[in-house]
């Protein structure tokens, strides 16, 4: 996290989006900014993970069979200025490139009500529905769609820090609260090869900025001492994980 | 709204009121931009701030954002029902979604802010 927050720092400095793909050693829960600790350590499906909590809201992710994402933007680029702006596209660029691999995905969207389903208040960020969330139809779905990718906001004084997830398939560290992913979904585990859909999207997304994509190594010790000790106390210090 | 209200490009409003304190509070176009708000936590009276600091967060359906002071000095008050009201803050966003009421350390740093007309621009300048 505290890396992720030097990615919003950089973004600013150097005036575009930029974005880190990362994986998980274990599966572990990430909580939203302002979720309960006690609710999700009392989960029967989560409870027992190693947690984190996130600087962004939303709800409850859990990593470990997923593309786990920080993206970042100066609020003064052009998907910076409202928090529609960037999931969209996101998550539009995700559903292009899943449509153009076969799977006939789309952005949910609110039936005229609020800009959330209900069911908002559920743990776990995949039983959540909110406008802009990656769905896909299925028969054995229920009439919301299965949800494949979900992401979440911290917006700063300067840049925007979002967090996101892309369901790559289920997790079988879970007994309970599990969802399918990519994988499940299109029937086959090398039906979509990760690599692929990560370079996929992330050309699609610089096609829509009309800019080029550049891979830098990731050098998250390096990073980190650039966040210095602020950042890195913030996340480490068990008030910040236990804040409600 | 006041004329005499400034905005920070952060989308905080500070109003000047008598006896040398001002009311802060977020703009019409920042709580619709949120959208469904869910949380709010407000800071302590009695906390000093920094202009740009943030003193508080509010959570919609999928963003935390902070809240940042608009001018330096010692919060004196807080709306403390409005985190259980927060619907106030998109149906009266100037008057009954106030969040803090601040005593400023120099009233002169309310100048720094952007006049109605300046913080309008700025927003019909971005894009929706």
């Amino acid at each position: 996290m505290a890396v992720d927050s030097r990615l919003a720092e950089q973004a600013v400095d150097r005036g575009t989006l930029l974005l880190r793909i990362y994986g998980w050693q274990s599966s572990a829960l990430s909580l939203g900014a302002f979720q309960s600790l006690a609710e999700a350590e009392a989960s029967t499906a989560v409870g027992g993970l190693p947690l984190v909590r996130r600087p962004s809201g939303g709800g409850a992710i859990v990593h470990g069979t997923d593309l786990t994402y920080a993206a970042a933007v100066p609020r003064t680029h052009p998907w910076g200025a409202t928090p529609q702006l960037l999931y969209d596209a996101l998550h539009g660029a995700m559903v292009e490139v899943l449509r153009e691999r076969g799977l006939d995905c789309r952005l949910w969207r609110p039936q005229g009500g609020p800009a959330a389903d209900p069911a908002e208040a559920a743990l776990l960020c995949f039983d959540r529905r909110s406008s802009g969330d990656v769905v896909i139809d299925r028969p054995d779905a229920d009439r919301r769609g299965q949800k494949l990718m979900g992401s979440a906001q911290r917006r700063l004084q300067a840049a925007v820090l979002q967090h996101g997830s892309l369901l790559l398939r289920r997790n079988p560290d879970l007994t309970a609260g599990c969802h399918p992913g990519l994988a499940d979904l299109a029937g086959s585990p090398d039906g979509l090869p990760e690599p692929e859909i990560v370079d996929r999207w992330l050309a699609t997304v610089a096609a829509r900025l009309g800019a080029v994509v550049n891979l830098e190594p990731v050098r998250d010790p390096q990073m980190l001492l650039e966040a210095g000790e602020d950042w890195i106390e913030r996340f480490r210090d068990p008030r910040w994980t236990g804040r409600r | 709204m006041a004329a005499e209200m400034r905005f920070a490009k952060t989308h905080e409003w500070i109003r000047p009121e008598a006896g040398g304190l001002a009311t802060v509070g977020v703009s019409a176009y920042a709580v619709e931009a949120l959208t469904d708000l869910v949380f709010m936590q407000l800071p302590a009276v009695g906390r000093r701030v920094k202009a740009g600091e943030s003193f508080g967060e509010i959570e919609s359906v999928k963003a935390v954002s902070d809240l940042y002071a608009p001018v330096s000095g010692e919060i004196v008050e807080v709306n403390a029902a409005l985190p259980n009201a927060l619907e106030t803050l998109g149906k009266d966003p100037y008057e009954a979604g106030w969040i803090i009421r601040i005593r400023p350390d120099d009233p002169a740093e309310m100048g720094n802010l952007l006049e109605r007309s300046a913080y309008d621009a700025m927003i019909r300048s971005q894009p929706h």
